[in-house]
């Protein structure tokens, strides 16, 4: 397992390089209106990932890079490479459409990005439609189902609610439209309806927050003579893949404290609680104390107020929020409290965010944000398309987990995380 | 007259801080037409509330049909049989006229309502009532008169033996009134007990068979109508004497300056090819009946409504007048013959009202000079003899005459030179009326000029110095007031012009 | 008499509404000592900012008898454009500051223009601009998510508008200066309601438009300036709202109107029009936000915590409803 996750953080280090590189061009060519306010920020993300490059073992990436603009079009390169894409080309010039959860953080943005490049070196073309917000269920019912009417060559796909799609996707089934899920899974899916899932393996993301933040505290646990707290903010207790990534993260600290020689219990949203697996339960006599809390609506506002709720209680030592939205929150409710930090010896919370945006790597920079968890948007983009395409070559495709990586202050600028941290 | 219906005996009711009924008495007969006379706040509203259970009352008695009775609520009085006619009409414009009458107990046949039937009733009491209306018209479709009689219609439909007609007047036309009175004898002769609650004398000489006068909540006397004079009453009601007789002769000068000038006003169907002078100091009244279109014209020239043509010189200027707004600036003011929807605004103080239109006058710098508003709304308080404890009382607590005169406070403060009097003693007790006619004919001798539009002949012929006569839309005459006699009017006024 | 007049006091919402204040205060400080806490103070002052601005923005036309359900997602829309300009085009925090309050003002005017000049319901032209400033936002920003510039940023300045961080890390104070701002707004609005023409007409259009319109008051003119005045304080508020919230998201903000709306018809505007008051806007906001904050303090979930607000409504209102029937009886 190690050695595999060792293996694809390689192959994603060396692509990413190669990504920054050529997906500054390729955006700013194929979308003149976003490329002047894209460009930029391209261009700042590449540079320091190239430049730190030639250090470490991107020697062969640098090679490499040359030779993948050149063969860039024929659809055979290095992020390719051991994967079932290998040789991937597309038959026709198809046309697929994408119904993503929104356009509303710039983590849709770098999925978009991902697939504008898989896009031209495909030769193919898609149609990215999205709600307003994560919450808009209906909205994107309606915008997939009308892009089941339109007979796309496939059908790309980020549900808002896993259970609310599957009418639609039964729909597409008939129609024969394939349809690839990407960033969040649809478990319950009509059989056959959905033929790949590109997704993080949230559970394992969830897990990689809880082990870092575990091993930032547990000296901590270990000398408190009192009860101690472990906060987690998530967005909702609906979405499959925050209910995973909670869950990874509760899951596996509950084994890491347990480990330690720990009472575990867990308090706060009911969801959470019930899924939560061996924990004590009981409260009075816990050690450690993992409270989820979950707004009552996914805006940041709300998800503030949750965090200022745990975050002044006392015996608070550690808050995890499971996504951009819920970091953030949590990040603004410090602004006040001035309790997050990276010496927990000294006192200081330990917090933990998800994803990236401007906010949280600012924060992560200055040592307010101890460190977080980023998936891959713009690999997931990326292989979403291509399993698109090979699905509409008729031929066959598996799922494709993508992994979710530790950064913080001291490699957030390196070379494979760097590109897929979003502002 | 037969047997005594109704006996209500040493009523007394108090609000806090008034006594609003003091030992009132009140007896109505089976096949009477009782009035109930009274200026404004004389108390008979609170006395018929009193009745119909809408307030409790602190003590006395009341008996109807031989038993002493007290209900509580509306609909325990009319499934008694004593129901009110009232002022106001309580009509669903978007409902026919059977479905109006039956509202809230409309027959039904399994789960549905049983229209036919519904109809059929309808037409079965306006039978007994020689009325011809039909059931399923709309109700907004009908006259002000129609929809009254509908709601005579609906009241008898309760089984009424005593029903209270509150102003059913106040909105007719004369020969409305005259339908009504034919009603209300019918009612008559069936053994009904009838309260007749009205400020218009002549009314009372004519259709009532006794009179009970109330004054300031309390009971002056019933007399035999029969028996009395106008004068008699009008006493009774004011405790003093007043009367004036018909303006003789103008008081205005032939060679007095035009003011207002309008020539061939065109605005819909209401208002045709209308011209008229209004001279300085001149009282001009407009004389008609409902619907003649006076206060359509009123307005157009006010700008409130748009026109189609025509043209409007004030003091012998030409002017576009095309809202409100350009008129006030002109120096024309309009009291609106509907006061609580379109002159004042009920909710707020006198002060406010007061200065409506001339805030800009009232302001230091960007902020409204509140100490600058009160003394000029206070000075016209008391030129006006408006009766309030205090100018920042809120208007809805004043009657119906006082309202008028915060009304012409506003127009006076505004220094308007044309004032147009639509309607100006609609709803308003015989003594305020008075005072307001003193009023009008001050602001005339002091040089102002007045349109006053009335439905009422002797208003008309009381007040004018000359008579503009309209008659669906059309100006049909101009009388001077040495040469208008009531027959005249009212010849023109229901008869287009020749040619 | 003198019974009447303690009753008037009693039955003075505002009074009512101060005293609902205090007493959510006091019982989540009893129940929850992190709530009494100075910093939770700030957090919830922190939001209460931008509720409070469009609050007082939504009562003038809430008094004309109208509503104006676009100042949610227009905040978001204004911020979104001024924040784009700022952090992707590189202009000067001020320029954005003013982009937004400015933009605010012209979707008012476009709001004030629908309803007094078009004579559309206001409840169907504010929820057609409440659509478009959505889509907007997003179309100006490009779609993208915009964070302003933090606090300590270059061009973060404005952050100390509504509140002063001294020193730093966990030795940092955290003044709340926004009280003052807005207290100095609260007073200067309230001022214009009672003192100036716009007010004293914003009150009689709301009241009895005809009669407002006969007495000749440019109405149109007053009209859409009561909705000009909700849209520039939209504006406002949508620096408060940067200022509080790390980054503003582009298609949210539906739902944040209903906050202010809300907080000023407990406050005690008028439903149907005709009265209201800025200060008592300023205690319905309080109430509001006092639930919002205290209600998670106090253990209770997130559903739960929806349920009483609207149950704490229902129940402000009705005073006021209670009150009215009182009265029309005597």
């Amino acid at each position: 397992m190690k050695k595999k996750l060792l293996a694809t953080l390689l192959t994603a280090a060396m692509t990413a390089t190669l990504l920054a590189g050529c997906g500054g061009s390729g955006s700013a060519a194929e979308a003149p209106a976003a490329a002047p306010a894209e460009a930029p920020a391209a261009a700042e993300e590449a540079a320091p990932a190239e430049e730190a490059a030639p250090a470490e073992e991107a020697a062969p990436a640098e090679e490499a890079a040359p030779a993948e603009e050149a063969t860039a079009n024929a659809g055979d390169n290095d992020k390719l490479t051991g994967t079932q894409f290998e040789g991937t080309t597309a038959k026709e010039a198809y046309n697929f459409a994408v119904d993503v959860k929104s356009f509303q953080s710039t983590y849709w943005q770098a999925a978009l990005k991902g697939m504008d490049m898989a896009a031209e070196e495909l030769g193919i073309t898609y149609d990215a439609h999205g709600p307003n917000s994560e919450s808009d269920i209906a909205d994107q019912v309606n915008m997939l189902n009308a892009d089941i009417t339109s007979k796309p060559a496939g059908i790309g796909l980020a549900a808002c609610d896993t259970t609310s799609v599957l009418d639609s996707l039964q729909d597409a089934k008939d129609a024969g439209i394939p349809v690839v899920c990407f960033d969040t899974g649809v478990a319950d899916a009509p059989a056959g309806s959905v033929v790949a899932t590109v997704a993080t393996d949230n559970t394992q993301a969830g897990e990689v927050a809880a082990e870092n933040m575990h091993e930032a505290l547990k000296d901590v646990i270990a000398k408190a003579d009192k009860q101690v707290r472990i906060g987690e903010i998530n967005q909702d207790a609906t979405a499959l893949n925050i209910q995973q990534r909670g869950l990874g993260f509760i899951n596996k600290m509950i084994g890491l404290l347990k480990a330690d020689g720990k009472k575990v219990a867990v308090v706060g949203n009911e969801f959470y609680v019930n899924a939560a697996e061996g924990a004590d339960g009981d409260e009075a006599s816990a050690d450690v104390v993992i409270e989820v809390a979950v707004p009552a609506q996914t805006t940041v506002e709300l998800c503030t107020t949750e965090a200022s709720t745990i975050l002044s209680k006392e015996d608070t030592i550690g808050v995890f929020g499971s996504n951009q939205t819920a970091a953030e929150g949590l990040l603004a409710a410090n602004s006040n409290l001035n309790l997050l930090g990276s010496d927990a010896a000294a006192g200081e919370v330990i917090g933990v965010g998800f994803d990236a945006g401007s906010v949280i790597k600012g924060a992560i920079k200055d040592g307010t944000m101890y460190g977080a968890v980023t998936q891959s948007p713009l690999m997931m983009g990326y292989y979403a398309l291509y399993a698109l395409t090979k699905a509409a070559n008729g031929e066959q495709v598996s799922d494709l987990p993508t992994n979710g990586y530790w950064y913080n202050k001291d490699n957030i600028d390196d070379p494979e995380i760097a590109p897929n941290l979003y502002d | 007259m037969g047997e005594v219906i109704l006996q209500m005996k040493d009523i007394d009711k108090s609000f806090p801080g008034v006594h609003a009924l003091d030992h009132v008495s009140l007896e109505v007969r089976r096949g009477e037409v009782h009035a109930l006379m009274g200026e404004n706040g004389a108390g008979k509203s609170t006395l018929m509330k009193v009745l119909t259970g809408i307030y409790k009352k602190d003590s006395g008695t009341i008996t109807y049909k031989g038993k002493d009775t007290e209900f509580h609520n509306t609909r325990e009085a009319q499934d008694n049989g004593v129901v009110i006619v009232h002022q106001e009409l309580n009509m669903v414009g978007d409902l026919t006229v059977a479905q109006n009458i039956f509202i809230g107990r409309e027959p039904r046949k399994g789960f549905r309502i049983d229209d036919k039937k519904m109809i059929e009733d309808s037409k079965v009491l306006f039978d007994r009532l020689h009325i011809d209306i039909d059931p399923t018209e709309k109700m907004s479709e009908l006259t002000v008169g129609k929809q009254q009689m509908c709601e005579i219609a609906k009241a008898i439909s309760h089984n009424a033996e005593l029903i209270i007609f509150d102003e059913p007047s106040a909105a007719l036309t004369e020969k409305e009134i005259e339908d009504l009175f034919v009603i209300i004898r019918d009612l008559r002769a069936q053994d009904l007990g009838i309260i007749y609650i009205s400020h218009r004398m002549d009314e009372i000489k004519v259709i009532t068979d006794r009179v009970t006068v109330m004054r300031d909540g309390g009971y002056v006397g019933t007399l035999v109508t029969a028996d009395c004079t106008k004068e008699d009453i009008i006493n009774m009601m004011v405790g003093r004497v007043i009367y004036e007789k018909p303006k003789e002769k103008s008081h205005v000068p032939d060679d007095a300056p035009v003011v207002l000038k309008v020539e061939h006003l065109n605005a819909g169907k209401m208002v045709q090819d209308v011209s008229f002078e209004l001279r300085k100091g001149e009282i001009l009244g407009f004389s008609g009946l409902m619907g003649a279109g006076r206060t359509e014209t009123a307005r157009a020239i006010f700008g409130a409504d748009a026109k189609q043509s025509g043209d409007i010189y004030v003091n012998g200027e030409k002017v576009e007048i095309n809202s409100p707004e350009d008129a006030v600036k002109r120096g024309i003011g309009y009291l609106s013959e509907d006061r609580r929807r379109f002159g004042i605004v009920v909710g707020k103080s006198i002060i406010e009202n007061s200065t409506m239109a001339t805030l800009e006058d009232y302001m230091s710098g960007l902020f409204i000079n509140k100490k600058k508003e009160k003394e000029i709304t206070e000075q016209y308080i008391k030129e006006l003899d408006t009766k309030t404890p205090s100018s920042d009382q809120l208007v809805v607590n004043l009657s119906g005459g006082n309202q008028q005169k915060v009304v012409i406070a506003k127009w006076l403060v505004r220094n308007s030179d044309i004032l147009i009097f639509d309607e100006p003693t609609r709803g308003i007790d015989v003594g305020a009326k008075n005072e307001i006619y003193k009023l009008m004919n001050k602001l005339a001798s002091e040089g102002k000029s007045i349109i006053m539009i009335s439905s009422e002949m002797t208003e008309i012929l009381r007040m004018s110095d000359r008579i503009v006569v309209m008659c669906e839309g059309k100006k049909t005459g101009e009388v001077k007031i040495e040469e208008a006699t009531q027959e005249l009017i009212m010849d023109k006024a229901t008869r287009q012009m020749e040619a | 008499m003198q019974k009447k007049k303690s009753l008037g006091i009693l039955a003075d919402q505002k009074f009512i509404v101060m005293i609902i204040v205090v007493v959510l205060y006091v019982v989540f400080s009893l129940i929850s000592k992190d709530f009494r806490k100075y910093s939770t103070m700030v957090m919830m002052l922190d939001s209460t900012y931008y509720i409070l601005l469009l609050a007082i923005g939504v009562t003038f036309p809430l008094i004309t008898g109208g509503v104006d359900l676009s100042i949610g997602t227009g905040m978001i829309c204004y911020g979104l454009t001024g924040g784009f300009l700022v952090v992707q085009k590189g202009f000067p925090t001020w320029v954005g500051l003013i982009v937004a309050v400015l933009f605010g003002l012209l979707i008012g005017i476009l709001n004030g223009v629908l309803v007094a000049v078009m004579d559309l319901p206001p409840f169907l032209a504010t929820l057609c601009t409440c659509m478009m400033t959505r889509g907007l936002g997003s179309i100006c920003a490009n779609s993208f998510a915009i964070p302003w510039p933090g606090a300590k940023a270059e061009g973060g300045w404005f952050h100390n508008i509504f509140k002063l961080t001294v020193g730093a890390g966990r030795q940092a104070m955290n003044y709340p200066v926004g009280v003052i701002v807005l207290a100095v707004i609260v007073i200067l609005m309230s001022f214009v309601l009672n003192h100036t023409r716009v007010g004293r007409y914003t009150i009689a259009i709301g009241s009895n438009k005809e009669a407002t319109r006969l007495s000749g008051v440019n109405v149109k003119a007053y009209h859409i300036t009561a909705y000009a005045l909700s849209g520039l304080f939209a504006g406002l508020a949508s620096l408060a709202y940067a200022a509080a919230i790390p980054t503003i998201q582009p298609g949210t903000g539906a739902g944040i109107e209903l906050d202010a709306i809300g907080g000023a018809i407990v406050g005690g505007v008028s439903p149907t029009g005709g009265a209201g008051s800025i200060i008592g806007t300023m205690l319905g906001v309080f109430v509001i936000q006092l639930l919002k904050t205290g209600l998670p303090y106090i253990g209770l979930e997130a559903n739960w915590q929806q349920i009483v607000t609207g149950l704490v409504l229902i129940g402000a209102v009705l005073i006021d409803v209670i009150k009215q029937r009182r009265a029309a009886f005597e």
